[in-house]
């Protein structure tokens, strides 16, 4: 039999009741599902139901119609908790512990003794780029040392499946690209990942696929390997290869940049060993995704 | 990990209770008012009577307000609760490690009240240790008021109201008194089962006889309160999870 998915939302629906007696639907009859080594990203504009889908499945919050899964169980039962980890959008902690603190608590809270929650903490709290401000109390933090400390504490209990709301914001370009690699080790092997993120560029270079929100409904998935990456290679002696090797460089030659199709990044160095061998002298390789912006604002803007 | 009390939770609680400077500066008065009365004849009742009882109850109020809807409300008990623990064990937690904290700033108190009788030409009474042990279970109590208001009461309005409702008790008792006189007893006596009783006359050396049935009343005041606590806080949890 099959594993069931790590995460599984079945029809799920969700709405708020408003103060003049109204309703607003945050999601309504959402079905997805996140499988093992899969990272998948929830995009849509601001009120499309992506936090409140993230919460249905942790059962933070309970539908009112349909069913939310983890691991083919009941989100609530202690055993599935232990295998989750949760980074929620703008985390909030007791600022009089410090960052250290929090993390050996919530390891203790994952089942670890004392000193192995600490040895993780630390451990953890170095990974995000906290080594130093973990000593430090929460109340000194920055808003994007916070957002690391929450990055830090979903990864805690080296989660089967992991939910992480917006976890880029706030951070810097090093924090972003240091979650990148996360991510990827994680999936690597085998976790699963659902992301909520607004950083397309991120998305693109990360995900297996991508599930466009708008009004609490799923307009489109998207997979993101069916269309693949683009290699833009600079090189410095492109006219000398187009003479000497015209067969592998006639298509996709642009002035003296490269342009080709590839599935992954994993592609990315055999195709650039393949190249030196040939005689290349690579300048710059650059990886651009299928335009997510351009099919963000197809499907959930109705732009063309 | 016990299912009644996190004791990591209660850790943290402890840690963040000491971190705040109001539970120190009142903490401070509460000893320097035991050191002051410390007197060999005090049997070491003398920390938790008179001025100090004043001093211990604001203690206890300055330790439970908020105890619960600091965490609640900054969201940090919701990735708590997503670990694997229950909401009875993380409301223990948060119970017990106030009562550490409590607990450490009435041994300090205590400590200094001793030393003050023994400066004064005390010998060691054992019943000195009692009235420490009185005290915390009466402490506790009000601290499982406390926290029992905070599971539906916002902010640090759980001390508030505690404190309203005691003012007003003591006013319409002042009012009885004064205007119907031959209702005194019977508020008195009502009064003997409200809120948690002050167990010291066990240990008072004025007193004939060793009275420890307000001490064993204060037990009930500590579990009762954390029964209705955790059911309230359960109902709130699920009511806000489906709203």
């Amino acid at each position: 039999m099959d594993d069931p998915p790590a995460l599984e939302l079945r029809s799920v629906s969700k709405r708020y009741r408003l103060r003049d007696g109204g309703e607003f639907a945050a999601v309504d009859s959402l079905s997805l599902e996140v499988r093992r080594g899969e990272i998948v990203a929830l995009l849509g504009p601001n009120g499309a139901g992506k936090t409140t889908a993230m919460q249905l499945a942790l059962g933070l919050l309970h539908a009112d119609a349909g069913e939310a899964r983890l691991f083919g169980g009941d989100p609530e039962l202690l055993a599935i908790r232990r295998r989750i980890g949760y980074g929620p959008d703008a985390p909030l902690f007791p600022k009089e512990l410090t960052g250290l603190e929090v993390l050996t608590l919530h390891g203790e809270l994952l089942g670890f003794h004392h000193g192995d929650a600490k040895d993780r903490a630390i451990r953890f709290a170095t990974e995000v780029g906290l080594a130093e401000p973990s000593r430090r109390r929460i109340a000194t933090y920055s808003r994007g040392q916070q957002q690391r400390l929450g990055v830090a504490l979903a990864l805690l209990g080296d989660p089967d499946l992991l939910l992480l709301d917006e976890p880029t914001a706030g951070l810097d370009p090093a924090g972003v690209a240091a979650m990148r690699e996360m991510l990827v080790n994680l999936r690597a092997r085998g976790a699963a990942v659902l992301l909520n993120s607004h950083l397309l560029s991120e998305v693109e270079r990360v995900c297996d696929r991508v599930l466009f929100l708008k009004g609490g409904r799923l307009l489109r998935t998207h997979e993101m390997r069916a269309t693949g990456l683009r290699a833009e290679i600079r090189l410095a002696n492109a006219s000398e290869l187009l003479a000497r090797v015209p067969q592998m460089f006639a298509s996709g030659l642009d002035g003296n940049r490269l342009r080709l199709e590839i599935p992954g990044e994993d592609a990315v160095p055999p195709l650039v060993r393949k190249l030196v061998e040939a005689g290349a002298e690579i300048v710059e390789v650059r990886l651009i995704g299928a335009d997510l912006e351009q099919l963000y604002l197809e499907i959930v803007e109705g732009r063309t | 990990m016990s299912a009644l009390i996190c004791w990591p939770v209660a850790r943290a609680t402890f840690r963040t209770r000491l971190r705040s400077p109001g539970p120190w500066l009142v903490g401070f008065l509460f000893t320097v008012a035991g050191a002051v009365r410390g007197s060999r004849h005090g049997a070491g009742i003398e920390t938790f009577s008179g001025p100090g009882t004043i001093w211990f109850i604001v203690l206890t109020f300055a330790l439970g307000a908020a105890i619960l809807s600091d965490e609640i409300e900054s969201g940090h008990a919701q990735l708590v609760l997503l670990r694997p623990i229950t909401r009875a064990a993380w409301y223990g937690g948060r119970l017990a490690g106030g009562c550490l904290a409590m607990g450490l700033f009435c041994v300090i108190a205590w400590l200094a009240t001793f030393s003050a009788a023994v400066a004064r030409g005390d010998g060691f009474d054992p019943m000195r240790f009692a009235s420490l042990v009185l005290a915390l279970v009466w402490g506790c109590a009000w601290l499982s008021v406390l926290t029992c208001l905070g599971a539906f009461l916002p902010r640090w309005t759980n001390a508030g109201a505690l404190g309203l409702i005691i003012l007003a008790w003591i006013l319409l008792f002042g009012i009885v008194a004064t205007l119907r006189p031959a209702w005194a007893g019977v508020v008195e006596t009502v009064t003997r089962f409200l809120g948690p009783q002050d167990p010291m006359i066990f240990a008072e050396p004025t007193k004939p006889g060793r009275d420890l049935g307000p001490a064993l009343y204060d037990l009930v005041w500590i579990f009762v309160p954390w029964v209705v606590g955790v059911a309230i806080l359960n109902r709130r949890e699920l009511a806000r999870r489906r709203a």
